[in-house]
């Protein structure tokens, strides 16, 4: 592949793609060091959509939010440190110390609403947009699930409310392939999500890959579709939470695969640089392959700069 | 032995012979089992063990229809707060049940999370609010002799109920009593100590809280009656009224966070006694919003102004 000179993707994207995974290590490192006493869902792997989706944003669009939500919160606001001090639950952090980790919105950034309860989220995002179409705004709610929360009722009862009022709602479904330790196929059947949308006359995109310049595109055509449209879409976004490790039990004397779900990410060194999997699964791989060596390196280290005061 | 392995090794020991019974319940048969709940459950005890989706209102239906077609079963509920998505079938499909007198049994045995710093959505701990709404017998588990008589009479006979567990417990050394003076016959409250100078209550999870309460009685040279009070309901009272003549003070503490719980019955019914010179009702205090900020979550006592009130 040809390598690319920053400035021939967005060097605004490469710079929020570094901040949303350095920020999400130095917290944690700070995590392992036993800082919080909030529990905190770190989406290492889940840079690249939550970066699209805030360079997405117009000032007015809304985003609503679930448990895992700092890869977002970083996007939009970039500040580390008032994600830490929300954290560290002090009236200087993002929400003033009243939220944590599991609810933790951002009003002035457009993070409306943030949820710890699955599917909660949904009917409130479909309020929001009929609010908008009533208060003729032109703007976009964005509200993000997952491949576990979408199970719950409240998942198909928004669709049917969204699509039945003609309302600008972008759908994003965060599918991991988890819900907690247990696998799709370990807990229920699957979901053609394609077919489902289909079922509602809802417009269905699938993104992977990790590819953040044209994550961006794609959803730059969403929004305009929606908005022009008048209806919602459903993006399904396939993605690995990184961050697992193995565990030698009776069992699995060789090692048992343990993926990721909240806590700190025991396996992450800060150490060990931004890139966590040598893989199209790590966003931060894909950035690095498709920049020019030296360039990466260079906005790598302006970042750390940036971020050094934050770590334990 | 901790708190969670000694719930999990009664609940094998209750099942062993149940067969047909199905423990079912989001992460139940992965990863950490609900934090060791329901490891080994269907190795040692031929239960079948289903891992579900996360879809609560429908597992609660589910619970109630297979009571309907004979089957008994047992939902662990990771969470109290998900409960929530289940009320309906709470109240309107169990009044329905409930009036054929089914012979199975179905038991929700749900991890109320009261350990604190889960934010304002994660810490329902309002076990007497669910029992009330349709009048459900529910119980507190929080020592040995309480898990033994609850799980014993209660998580497989006909009929439905909520069982709750401690998340603030879990991991804490069980706590246990030499004796059981007395109880309700249903397990609606246990005696564990007989003191001739106070006669302390401890509602919801405060056995804790009791047990450092008599501590600090000891200190003064004083002696405490202990009950747990394990039902989420009011019961019949009057042997602890009766005690409560006798050393003529009564504290009763109550953790949860309810305007609806037993305790104010309790304590309206310790009113209308002479013998009772001095009737303490410790709560928690909700006089700012500040209960839901992520906090310790734990009601604290001021000991010293307890026994100084209780022995005016
Ligand atoms: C109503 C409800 N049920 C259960 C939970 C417990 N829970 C928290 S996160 C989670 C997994 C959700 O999976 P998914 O939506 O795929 O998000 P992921 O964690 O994989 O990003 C579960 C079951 C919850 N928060 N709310
Ligand atoms: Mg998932």
């Amino acid at each position: 592949m040809k390598k690319m000179n920053v400035s021939e993707m967005s060097e605004k994207a490469a710079n929020d793609l570094l901040m949303v995974r350095l920020g999400q290590l130095v917290v944690n490192e700070r995590y392992k060091n036993g800082d919080f006493k909030v529990p905190i869902h770190l989406a290492l792997g889940h840079e690249a959509i939550a970066v699209a989706v805030s360079q997405t944003m117009e000032p007015e669009d809304q985003l609503v939010l679930s448990h895992r939500n700092i890869h977002y919160n970083l996007a939009r606001s970039g500040s580390v440190k008032e994600e830490i001090d929300e954290y560290l639950l002090k009236p200087e952090g993002a929400g003033g110390g009243w939220l944590g980790s599991m609810n933790l919105s951002r009003k002035s950034e457009g993070v409306a609403y943030t949820s710890s309860i699955l599917g909660n989220n949904l009917p409130v995002a479909s309020g929001m947009a009929l609010a908008n179409k009533t208060r003729e705004k032109e703007s976009v709610v964005i509200v993000v699930t997952g491949d576990g929360a979408m199970e719950e009722g409240a998942f198909y009862e928004s669709l049917t409310f969204m699509k039945t009022f003609g309302l600008r709602v972008i759908v994003i479904v965060e599918d991991n392939g988890w819900s907690l330790a247990s696998r799709i196929h370990e807990r229920r059947c699957e979901i053609d999500l394609n077919q489902l949308a289909k079922a509602f006359g809802i417009r269905h995109d699938t993104m992977e890959g990790n590819d953040i310049a044209r994550y961006i595109e794609t959803l730059r055509d969403i929004r305009e579709w929606t908005m022009d449209k008048n209806e919602p879409v459903i993006v399904h976004v396939l993605l690995t939470t990184l961050g697992h490790w193995t565990m030698k039990t009776e069992d699995y004397p060789e090692g048992k695969f343990i993926n990721y779900h909240a806590g700190p990410a025991k396996t992450v060194n800060i150490g060990d640089g931004p890139v966590i999997e040598n893989s199209e699964a790590d966003p931060v791989f894909v950035l690095k392959s498709r920049l020019d060596e030296t360039e990466f390196d260079k906005l790598v280290k302006n970042q750390l700069q940036n971020l050094s005061g934050e770590l334990p | 032995m901790n708190y969670v392995g000694f719930v999990n090794q009664e609940l094998k020991k209750a099942l062993k012979d149940k067969k047909g019974v199905i423990v079912f319940g989001q992460n139940v048969g992965t990863g950490s089992c609900v934090s060791g709940l329901s490891r080994g459950i269907e190795k040692e005890t031929g239960c079948r063990v289903l891992n579900t989706q996360n879809s609560e209102n429908t597992l609660v239906g589910a619970g109630f229809g297979m009571m309907r077609n004979g089957v008994s079963s047992i939902y662990i509920m990771k969470q109290l707060d998900f409960l929530l998505l289940g009320i309906d079938q709470l109240v309107n499909t169990y009044n329905y049940i409930r009036v054929f007198k089914p012979s199975a049994s179905f038991t929700i045995l749900a991890v109320v999370v009261d350990n604190g710093y889960q934010g304002m959505q994660s810490s329902l701990n309002n076990l007497a609010d669910f029992c009330s709404i349709a009048r459900i017998p529910g119980y507190a588990i929080t020592n040995r002799r309480d898990a033994e008589k609850i799980i014993g009479a209660h998580l497989v006979s006909p009929g439905f109920r909520i069982i709750g567990l401690s998340q603030r417990l879990f991991g804490r050394e069980l706590i246990d009593f030499e004796q059981v003076i007395s109880c309700e016959a249903d397990g609606g409250w246990l005696q564990y100590t007989d003191g001739a100078d106070v006669t302390i209550a401890c509602f919801n999870f405060s056995i804790p809280q009791g047990r450092g309460l008599i501590e600090a009685l000891k200190d003064k040279g004083k002696e405490a009656s202990l009950f747990s009070i394990n039902s989420s309901s009011p019961v019949e009272w009057s042997p602890i009224i009766a005690n409560a003549c006798q050393t003529g003070a009564i504290v009763v503490i109550d953790d949860i966070k309810s305007v609806n719980s037993p305790s104010v019955d309790l304590v309206a019914r310790a009113r209308g006694e002479e013998k009772i010179r001095t009737i303490t009702h410790i709560t928690r205090d909700f006089s700012s919003l500040d209960w839901l900020r992520p906090n310790a979550d734990e009601l604290v006592l001021n000991n010293k102004n307890i026994i100084h009130q209780a022995l005016k």
